[in-house]
């Protein structure tokens, strides 16, 4: 079974612990990083050999700095990283919200659990949505 | 024998007279003095001239005779001498008389009185004379006489006029001279005459023919004239010119008067005429109205009556008619007087008239009032002005409304989202710790439990912070006059633990201008306080230094908070002043990111204006502006 590179965005370090430990405990992710907002992925993005790219990106949408919706249009512009599919991730299931991201390019919309205990599930969620994304 | 003969003359009702060859009377009946008043002996071997009215004249007589003795009758008609009236009209009936021998012995005459019966016939042929003068004269109409065969016998002016013929050139010419060719080719003229004698008229409308050749579209009425006998003796023609000149002559007659009456009943305008020195002429139903005077109590009077005295003393009225007179008309709106003396606001135009020669004859005054005009106008223009007003206040409150409403929208989405992370936090550590005590893990559960308590104290300061933000936005602001000074020390010392705490350098620098302000003490304290305390957290690892200004500039105080902090990038400007936002994240600098939004409410709800100048890594400036008492 293929294990995808993923690159976390998210400001809160505590959600972020959660799903580190969730992802990890799945088997079915290699978390290559994690960042707090879109200022500091695309720092870590920059200068990356094309090999040491993610195959997803897993984003927050609120957080200070640049935030989900700067990241899925920064990133559609930048022919280095145009191909990444990037899943936006809120606590928020308004469909506007949803409908937004989508619009502007993300490839998923994945509404984050009730309980950070939850993220097993929804580690196999993301997992069986990626199948469908991310290329072979 | 002679006595039966005498009795016979004796008694004759005519007079009977004998003359010899010489015209002398040699005898005279009775009956001639009844006649003529004179005695027998005052006639006999008198001449016969001495019957005439002029009896000098034997000329005459001799003539008379003459033909008498020529023709064998001669009826001599005339003035004769009467003895005690002058005169009389008498007919003397002369035939010469021969005896057996054929030999001529002198003149029988017979003498009538036809006085009575002249009388009548003069009064007869003066009336005939009159119409034939009335007929004569009529210009409008041409009316002649036709024979039975349809010659013109006579001829009056108005076929001079008509046609164009004197009665001499016309008169003995058959009347189909009048006929187009056409209608001659037709036999129109003799068919008339056959409907007339059969009908006892005829009357249409048609072309005729004029002297000069030209046609007229004539009106024309043919009457078979009948004598007592019922013998028809001719006809009477009356053509009438309906061909435009004779028409318009008419029509503009008619139109005048239609007009005039028009005028006359208009009583929506008042409407005049002056004569050149501005007397009243003519009055109608409007100026009635709206005036209050009657015609006949208006009529003559000098239209200034309608000014006010000051218009009057201004010599006004005149001057309007030096204008009209000079250019024609004169135009205003101006105020004016009824005969009750209440004004009214007038338009009036006051137009020259010139007759046909270019004279002067007198102004047309038309005048309109526009007093419940003006007030309609006040009334529409005092309710546009308030429907304005309510509409510009509408426009106010309906952007206000969007905002509030754009801001409660952002507001909801935002603290759903910012005040369940919390929760969420402490939830899952609370899970977590549950897991691992099932698991008889304890080593993390003191670090998992510190968690907890944080995230617990997050969601209390942002519940806390919105509370402020809620207040700020409902509660009336309770205004006072502030000093600057007094009020930056307040702020400064409400924050002297953590100015304290950095080390801090403030430096205040109050233009000695300024007022003081018109504001909400604890509002302004706190938004100082929050930008404040920004200023001393936004730093890395320099020594804060703060700068304080205030101006004064166009009647508001501008505030300038400056530091030396780490700054904001660019495109993150525009962001601050949102609810929970958050420019760093909690971990490097802990807030709610509520500081700046409420620091914005303040400002806003003193009609004030907040913005920021910054530069990464340099430091940042923010401005805000409140209005002087």
């Amino acid at each position: 079974m293929r294990k995808y590179r993923i690159l976390i965005v998210e400001n809160d370090e505590d959600e972020l612990f959660f799903m580190k430990e969730s992802f990890n405990e799945s088997g079915l992710f290699d978390i290559i990083g994690d960042v707090k907002n879109g200022n500091t992925l695309f720092e870590w993005l920059s200068g990356k050999p094309a090999e040491a790219l993610p195959d997803l990106i897993l984003s927050d949408l609120n957080m200070p700095g640049k935030n989900g919706y700067d990241i899925l249009a920064e990133i559609r512009e930048n022919e280095h990283y145009a191909h990444i599919p990037v899943v936006i991730t809120s606590t928020s299931s308004i469909k506007s919200v949803m409908e937004k991201c989508l619009q502007m390019g993300a490839s998923d919309y994945l509404v984050k659990p009730e309980s950070f205990i939850d993220y097993s599930s929804y580690a196999k969620d993301l997992y069986y949505r990626c199948s469908l994304k991310v290329p072979d | 024998m002679f006595t039966k003969w005498n009795l016979l003359l004796d008694s004759i009702a005519d007079g009977i007279l004998m003359l010899d060859k010489d015209g002398y009377i040699t005898y005279c009946n009775p009956m001639v003095t009844h006649i003529t008043g004179y005695e027998q002996h005052q006639l006999l071997n008198q001449s016969f001239s001495k019957l005439n009215d002029e009896e000098a004249d034997s000329i005459k007589t001799e003539y008379v005779l003459n033909m008498a003795f020529k023709t064998g009758r001669f009826v001599s008609e005339g003035w004769k001498s009467q003895k005690e009236h002058g005169r009389f009209w008498g007919q003397a009936i002369l035939a010469p008389m021969f005896d057996d021998a054929r030999e001529f012995q002198g003149y029988s005459c017979v003498l009538r009185d036809n006085n009575e019966k002249k009388k009548e016939e003069i009064s007869l042929r003066q009336s005939e004379e009159r119409y034939r003068l009335m007929v004569e004269g009529v210009k409008d109409y041409s009316i002649f006489m036709l024979d039975t065969e349809g010659h013109i016998v006579t001829w009056n002016d108005g076929g001079r006029y008509i046609q164009g013929y004197s009665a001499g050139e016309i008169t003995g010419k058959h009347f189909s001279v009048f006929y187009t060719s056409d209608d001659l080719a037709s036999k129109k003229p003799e068919m008339e005459l056959r409907i007339a004698r059969e009908s006892g008229m005829y009357q249409e409308e048609g072309w005729r023919v004029k002297k000069n050749g030209s046609v007229f579209w004539a009106s024309i009425v043919l009457t078979a004239l009948y004598n007592e006998h019922n013998a028809l003796i001719g006809f009477s023609k009356v053509t009438r010119d309906l061909s435009e000149r004779q028409r318009n002559a008419e029509s503009l007659r008619e139109s005048e008067e239609r007009y005039r009456s028009i005028v006359e009943q208009v009583s929506d305008y008042g409407i005049f005429m002056m004569d050149e020195k501005g007397r009243i002429v003519s009055w109608n139903e409007g100026a009635k109205r709206i005036k209050g005077y009657d015609a006949q109590e208006i009529i003559g009077k000098y239209f200034s009556i309608f000014y006010q005295e000051e218009d009057i003393l201004n010599g006004k009225p005149a001057y309007e008619l030096t204008v009209a007179r000079a250019v024609g008309k004169y135009e205003e709106e101006g105020w004016r007087l009824r005969k009750d003396g209440e004004r009214f606001w007038a338009n009036i135009v006051i137009t020259a008239i010139y007759n046909t020669d270019k004279n002067l004859i007198g102004f047309s005054k038309v005048t309109r009032d526009l007093t419940e005009r003006k007030k309609t106008e006040q009334a529409l223009k005092e309710s546009y002005q308030s429907s304005r007003q309510l509409a510009r206040e509408l426009t106010a409150t309906n952007a206000e409304l969007s905002a509030a409403n754009q801001e409660l929208e952002q507001f909801t989405s935002i603290v759903s989202h910012d005040l369940q992370e919390p929760v969420r936090t402490l939830k899952s550590f609370l899970q977590l710790m549950n897991m691992k005590l099932d698991q008889g893990k304890f080593q993390d559960l003191k670090t998992y439990l510190e968690k907890s308590i944080n995230a617990a104290n997050r969601m209390k300061d942002l519940i806390a912070n919105l509370l402020d933000y809620s207040q700020i936005s409902k509660n009336e602001l309770v205004k006072e006059k502030i000093s600057v000074t007094n009020l930056i020390d307040h702020a400064l010392q409400n924050l002297k633990g953590s100015i304290d705490a950095s080390d801090a350098r403030i430096t205040v620098a109050i233009d000695p201008a300024i007022r003081d302000i018109e504001a909400d003490r604890i509002q302004l304290v706190q938004l100082l306080q929050n930008l404040l305390s920004n200023a001393l957290k936004y730093t890395d690892d320099k020594v804060p230094q703060i700068t304080i200004r205030c101006k004064a500039e166009n009647g508001y105080v501008k505030f300038e908070v400056a530091d030396n902090g780490i700054g904001i990038e660019h495109h993150d400007l525009s962001k601050v002043f949102d609810v929970f936002r958050r420019l760093h994240t909690v971990k490097d600098y802990p807030g709610t990111g509520m500081g700046l939004a409420i620091s914005k409410k303040v400002v806003e709800r003193h009609q004030g204006q907040i913005w920021l100048e910054s530069e990464p890594g340099q430091g940042t400036t923010f401005y805000f502006t409140i209005r002087e008492s």
